[in-house]
């Protein structure tokens, strides 16, 4: 029934610590980044994301498709905001002219555009875009680096009830289950001459004509889902308060890491209640200004 | 007195953590102009939580709200194929001011919360709602994931009735009342400015998505009622956990983004409610046929 997500038991620095610990520091890491815009400090921000990435050694090969996903998924929004300049709003307010396109023709809404690019929006779009592949690069090792086995213990040890935990940890352990039925199913239908790219008909018929995909998916994991119903109750699930096959327990290290990442907050905090970490843009990058 | 405190103290924690959760797939997805930021969302999230409290204590008593091992693996699985499907199906943009889009995958949180209860329906609705905009990377939308517990825990409610022609007749006309209140609002104002550009939008033909979700909805109503009184209660408690839950997030939103009435109510209520009714009369009976005839076939 589980098909797990990419995690691969690693004897690494990063696999030897508490989930929680992990996850408290990512937490304080993010909650450090998103203070501040100077491009300086997101690169160290990055820099510090880049070594807790290679640091859990994943391979490129194992990572490749995560990273392209959220790769073309950042890369995109940073060239929007780019483009219409929407984000930098209260970020910045004055703009430095660089650049100014003659007025483009869209054929397909025909409209016309002109593209200003300013000193602004380029180091906006470079901060937005380290910012993002710092957090990335901390997120993007949770799935491949902490046990699945874990993932309900860990929702109890932030506070949540044993069955709540419990619900938390399937729904995230079945996503790539359903992922993969969903697309076999596809394929299934495919192979006896369904053409989803080709729904027919009037509103009525084309919703009608996705029940072939969504009807076999959703009763093909309710039944399964008895199997792990049977195999709860067997083993007395929500009978009395209820003990974890794997303990967690915080180590030396681990304290150490959360001292680590709390302080970074505090000192995040503090320098961006001061001022320090705003918005800037280089000194020469203003010297091309057209103004 | 000391049980009903636990438990209040319990769906709090749980709440809590369903926050946490939300500010944390915020951080990791979306674009800038769309993460999290203010207290509105907070407060909408607790004016949910105040209406959700009030509906459990006074009907506290029912089996409804049990949530046993049944109920926690179908909350998982509500969840995931929610989110699954969100994620597939979030690729067909509707027109309208904000992300919406065409979702046959409404049917998931409608048919869960029918069959196995109300704190299922929501589950499913607000986790999957998160799993989806996460795995899309549109980023969190905490009112717009409450809406879509609703949107699950409304057709749960339907439990709390064990004879399910009981007040059909009344739903039916609510549902078609508040149907006919958004295209009346339509018809005062079919044109919209765009909050973000200030573009002019047109959502006259909307009248039309509107007419034929209500016309299934009553149709769906009288011509399903004669293969069994279940298939039609399933379509109205559905329509209606439509109305209430891109309502009550439409609603929200005038706080949350500045939106006025009409151009929330006409701008994102309507492109989302009605081909979100249209989608589930259509499928939740499919579903729910399928899945008594394996219920009989697995005897259980």
């Amino acid at each position: 029934m589980l098909v797990t997500w990419k995690y691969k038991e690693r004897d690494t620095i990063i696999q030897r610590l508490d989930p929680r610990a992990r996850i408290i520091f990512m937490l304080c890491a993010m909650f450090s980044i998103i203070q501040f815009w100077d491009l300086r400090v997101e690169i160290l921000f990055f820099c510090l994301s880049l070594a807790y990435y290679f640091l859990a050694r994943l391979s490129w090969k194992e990572t490749r498709r995560a990273w392209l996903a959220i790769g073309f998924m950042i890369s995109t929004f940073t060239f929007l905001t780019f483009l219409t300049g929407r984000g930098g709003t209260g970020v910045y307010e004055e703009e430095h002219l660089i650049y100014k396109s003659p007025p483009l023709s869209l054929p397909i809404i025909k409209k016309q555009i002109s593209l200003d690019i300013t000193a602004e929006r380029i180091v906006f779009s470079a901060s937005q875009l380290f910012r993002m592949f710092a957090i990335t690069g901390l997120a993007i090792t949770i799935p491949y680096t902490i046990n699945p086995a874990l993932y309900g213990v860990t929702f109890h040890g932030l506070g949540l009830p044993d069955k709540f935990a419990c619900a938390m940890d399937l729904a995230f352990r079945f996503v790539p289950t359903l992922g993969r039925d969903f697309s076999i199913t596809l394929d299934a239908q495919r192979a006896r001459g369904y053409e989803v790219e080709k729904l027919e008909g009037g509103v009525l018929a084309q919703i009608r004509k996705l029940a072939p995909l969504v009807v076999p998916v959703t009763i093909n994991a309710i039944v399964g889902g008895e199997d792990v119903i049977d195999a709860m109750d067997l083993r007395c699930f929500g009978l009395r308060k209820r003990t974890w096959l794997y303990k967690l327990e915080y180590k030396r290290r681990d304290k150490i890491l959360i001292a680590a990442g709390l302080a970074m907050f505090v000192l995040s905090t503090a320098a961006s209640i001061s001022g320090y970490g705003r918005f800037w843009v280089p000194r020469w990058l203003l010297d091309l200004s057209l103004d | 007195m000391e049980e009903k405190l636990r438990r209040a103290l319990m769906w709090l924690v749980v709440l809590g953590v369903f926050v946490l959760l939300m500010i944390v797939a915020s951080l990791l997805t979306g674009p800038e102009g769309a993460k999290l930021s203010g207290v509105a969302w907070l407060l909408w999230t607790a004016i949910a939580a105040v209406g959700i409290y009030i509906v459990y204590f006074a009907t506290s008593e029912s089996e409804a709200w049990v949530v046993g091992t049944r109920q926690v693996v179908y909350m998982a699985i509500g969840a995931a194929l929610y989110g699954v499907f969100c994620w597939i199906f979030n690729l067909i943009p509707m027109p309208a001011i904000s992300l919406v889009a065409l979702r046959p995958a409404v049917c998931i949180p409608i048919f869960f919360g029918y069959i196995f209860g109300p704190v299922v329906g929501f589950f499913t609705g607000a986790v999957g709602n998160v799993i989806g905009d996460f795995l899309t990377g549109w980023g969190v939308f905490p009112v717009w994931d409450i809406g879509n517990g609703f949107m699950g825990m409304v057709p749960g409610l339907a439990l709390l009735f064990p004879d399910k022609r009981r007040g059909l007749n009344a739903l039916t006309l609510a549902v078609e009342v508040l149907i006919a209140v958004a295209i009346a609002l339509i018809i005062i104002s079919p044109i919209i400015p765009h909050p973000w550009t200030g573009e002019a939008t047109n959502f006259g033909g909307y009248i039309w998505v509107l007419l034929i979700a209500g016309a299934f909805a009553i149709g769906a109503r009288l011509i399903l009622a004669r293969f069994g009184i279940e298939m039609a209660a399933v379509n109205i408690w559905g329509a209606l956990g439509i109305i209430i839950g891109i309502g009550f997030a439409s609603i929200a939103d005038i706080w949350i983004s500045g939106y006025t009435f009409l151009v929330t109510m006409i701008g994102q209520f309507v492109p989302a409610a009605g081909p979100n009714i249209i989608n589930a009369v259509v499928l939740v009976p499919i579903l729910l046929g399928a899945y008594r005839a394996v219920q009989v076939r697995m005897g259980r």
